[in-house]
């Protein structure tokens, strides 16, 4: 075998192998748009540690005045926790800035790709293949 | 006399011997590999090939692959179960979502399933049960023997409405595993699934690898806010302000 060859087998070996990756989140996340991101910031109301999934509700500031809630959706509690998050990573009245795939059908929400803590901190919540997520604001 | 207690002693012996060729699988495991990472080839489970349908229920399953293929780009796992808030039950469940638990006696072992908090109860050396002696549940009934090192596990009394990446069954699927340790922390277990429904048993095998110290955490599935609506499209409720 040459080494074009070698090479060519070796990328499709890889391929092969990276299919049967256990999955690492429970819903499906195709309702974001990974096309694109947006960036919130502003006063967290409530941060849900729950399962299926966790959820910030944040009142994010607008460029104009004032402030527009998101729903912005996490992974499981369970995955955060081995992700280093806790039940109280995130209090109620924290200004933090997030980086969100929003929703596709327009409304005010979107799935959590970053947050920034009021210490500085970015915390990611381990959403599965993020990579696949542009970044874009 | 001497010779009598002899004799007792060697019948101990051998009725120890097997027990103490068994392993022990007691202990926290997670799928090998996770992702991101490169397999030892060594312990790599091949790929899973989708299941051998009669043709006759082979044209509905391929409206779902589309749906499966994008599940697998995106990292998650087939089915809708997840989405309502169900647990996978059998056979999905040995997938290894997250973590798993192996508590092991000699005469039962239970298998828990850190998503969904599911549990599957193997009984040793009991016999399977028919399908139709058995009310159809999640998880089904599971009796389990040694063949040397391995545990083979067969189970069957899984609903149709429980499946695996959307392969339809019938009430009498059986399914039988294989675990046996290709190295002291690492699992493996060959999956057989045989049903009416299959031209051929569908066949295939995962790795699991031990997490010395991790304990399970706890999973309720508390606020599912994600539904399908009419056009089966997923969705988030949001909170309105």
């Amino acid at each position: 075998m040459n080494l074009k060859n070698l090479t060519r087998g070796l990328a499709l070996l890889s391929f092969a192998v990276a299919l049967p990756m256990p999955a690492l989140a429970h819903h499906s996340f195709a309702m974001f748009d990974n096309s694109r991101s947006i960036t919130l910031h502003g006063k967290v109301s409530k941060y849900q540690w729950t399962n299926p999934h966790a959820y910030l509700e944040v009142d994010a500031d607008q460029p104009g005045g004032g402030t527009k809630h998101y729903t912005l959706e996490m992974t499981s509690i369970n995955m955060m926790s081995r992700g280093g998050w806790t039940s109280r990573t995130v209090k109620t009245g924290d200004v933090v800035t997030v980086v969100v795939a929003p929703l596709r059908d327009g409304q005010a929400g979107g799935l959590v790709l970053e947050v920034t803590l009021p210490d500085g901190r970015k915390m990611l919540p381990g959403v599965p293949n993020a990579q696949n997520y542009k970044r874009t604001s | 006399m001497a010779s009598k207690a002899l004799l007792i002693g060697a019948s101990l012996a051998a009725l120890a011997s097997p027990a103490l060729a068994e392993p022990d699988f007691t202990g926290s495991w997670e799928r090998y590999p996770q992702a991101g990472e490169t397999p030892d080839p060594k312990y790599a489970p091949t790929p899973i090939p989708n299941p051998p349908l009669k043709p006759e229920y082979l044209a509905k399953w391929k409206e779902h692959e589309a749906k499966l293929a994008a599940r697998m780009a995106e990292g998650q796992p087939a089915g809708d179960n997840y989405v309502k808030c169900l647990p996978d039950g059998m056979p999905a469940m040995m997938q290894g979502m997250f973590p798993m638990e192996i508590f092991q006696r000699p005469e039962q072992i239970n298998i828990t399933q850190e998503a969904f908090n599911q549990t599957r109860r193997v009984y040793m050396n009991e016999t399977l049960p028919r399908w139709d002696e058995l009310d159809p549940t999640f998880y089904g009934r599971s009796v389990a023997h040694w063949e040397g090192e391995t545990l083979v596990i067969e189970t069957t009394g899984i609903k149709e409405n429980v499946q695996f990446r959307w392969t339809p069954h019938s009430e009498g699927m059986k399914i039988t595993e294989r675990l046996h340790l290709l190295a002291p922390d690492i699992l493996r277990n060959e999956i057989v699934v045989e049903d009416e429904y299959l031209a051929q048993p569908w066949t295939y095998s995962y790795t699991y690898r031990r997490m010395p110290g991790y304990k399970l955490l706890e999973y309720v599935c508390e606020d599912n806010r994600e539904y399908v609506d009419e056009t089966g499209m997923a969705r988030l409720r949001i909170e309105e302000r």
